[in-house]
């Protein structure tokens, strides 16, 4: 009988064949609170979960980074997420790691970046903060994920959450939708933006899905 | 998932698998079966010193559980436990640049695996990097989860084959959680409390 593997034998393994779903493909939107529901609507047309409607969830998300200065230059920065559900009790937390996203070619469909996703145990918050990990900001996000293929379209609301208020009474940031087309899959695969780039053509005028530019966005406020 | 009991068995003058065959013959003998190889590893990351005090983070990894990763995280004032998906080993990676490992302290613990009736019991074999260090006995007894109900019984089947180096007293990290109920998570924690003792060894462990 042959002994097992170690765990990094398998990982190492695994990174060769590049089976690990280590890259988002991603296009954002936003939808105004008075046409959600022919968003709604439009998607339980479009997408593979046409029997059981949308799975909604009600999510509770912290932001944490890790940061040490280098020797010289611009501290080193580690983003940390982590997203717990509100509405099912007894669910794993997940842990999630973004990178920043790749530069590339301009013609690319869709924003692509790095992406680790895992669940873990609920003590991920304690052993992030003692980790040295600062917690940046937190929010609620509330709504609906439909299935396309291997494609995820989520429509969510989300709050603000201030300090210790409880979950029921928190505010929502505006009187938008965040709408979003996202795959995770092994790096490489670019094939998957052409497709979804046809399917957010489907969701023109309605929502009009975009690679969205975080850099440009924060020097803009 | 049950109760599980790790304990030190003293390899006195014997090799490493000599000591190994020895108890394997015992364990067959009580009508025990080899049921595969189990492997329990553990790796020590500690952090750079912009991070502020020292934390450590110990992250393990056991045959019995394939799909999961154990951290623990030690800040000098207490130990938080974690367990996640396999890719915490990628997060790791990412975060080299925080937390660094030392290679010299790569610890695992392997051999055979068998079971015995409602028992499973595996027969480690310690390496601090590559170093032999000991023998390490896990005994698992599967139909109980609190610690409390089944030591006496864990108790007297260690004896029953490790004769007079089986423990007489529960395991340090158990004794003041016998209520409790049980979870992998203890296993890991009674892991690194051994491989943290054998690290520390100079040559084999001859600690009883």
């Amino acid at each position: 009988m042959s002994a097992p593997g170690t765990a990094m034998d398998s990982l190492s393994a695994a990174l060769k064949c590049n089976i690990i779903p280590n890259q988002e493909y991603l296009l954002q939107g936003s939808v105004l609170d008075q046409y959600v529901e022919v968003l709604l609507h439009r998607l339980r047309g479009l997408c593979d979960n046409v029997d059981s409607g949308p799975e909604s969830f009600h999510d509770h998300e912290l932001c944490f980074t890790l940061r040490a200065g280098s020797g010289s230059g611009a501290p080193i920065v580690l983003p940390l997420r982590v997203r717990r559900a509100l509405d099912v009790a007894d669910a794993p937390f997940q842990l999630r790691y973004v990178g920043q996203q790749e530069l590339g070619d301009k013609n690319r469909p869709t924003v692509v970046r790095s992406s680790i996703d895992m669940a873990c145990s609920s003590t991920i918050v304690e052993f992030l903060t003692e980790l040295g990990c600062r917690l940046d900001f937190e929010y609620i996000a509330r709504g609906y994920m439909f299935r396309k293929g291997r494609m995820k379209i989520t429509v969510s609301k989300i709050f603000k959450v201030a300090g210790n208020k409880p979950v029921e009474t928190v505010e929502p940031i505006s009187q938008s939708y965040l709408v979003e087309l996202s795959v995770l899959a092994p790096s490489g695969q670019d094939a998957i933006g052409e497709d979804m780039r046809i399917f957010a053509e489907q969701l023109r005028p309605l929502v009009q899905l975009e690679k969205i530019d975080y850099k440009r966005l924060g020097s803009m406020m | 998932m049950g109760v599980t009991i790790l304990t030190q068995f003293p390899t006195e003058n014997r090799t490493g698998p000599h000591t190994i065959d020895v108890l394997s013959k015992r364990i067959m003998a009580l009508g025990a079966l080899q049921q595969g190889q189990f492997l329990v590893d553990c790796e020590t990351y500690t952090s750079v010193p912009q991070l502020g005090p020292q934390r450590t983070v110990h992250v393990l990894h056991n045959s019995e559980q394939p799909a999961t990763v154990f951290s623990l995280l030690e800040t000098g004032t207490k130990t938080i436990p974690l367990a996640t998906d396999g890719l915490f080993d990628l997060l790791m990676m990412k975060m080299s640049s925080f937390y660094t490992s030392k290679k010299q302290t790569k610890a695992e613990s392997k051999g055979p695996r068998y079971e015995i009736g409602d028992f499973c019991v595996k027969l480690g074999t310690v390496t601090v990097s590559s170093n032999f260090k000991g023998i390490l006995v896990e005994v698992e007894y599967r139909p109980c989860v609190v610690p409390a109900m089944c030591w006496d019984l864990l108790k007297e089947f260690l004896q029953g084959f490790l004769g007079l180096s089986g423990p007489t007293n529960p395991p340090a990290y158990l004794q003041n959680r016998m209520q409790e109920i049980y979870s992998p998570i203890d296993t890991i924690h009674q892991y690194l409390e051994h491989f943290t003792i054998f690290r520390k060894s100079p040559g084999i462990g001859m600690r009883a």
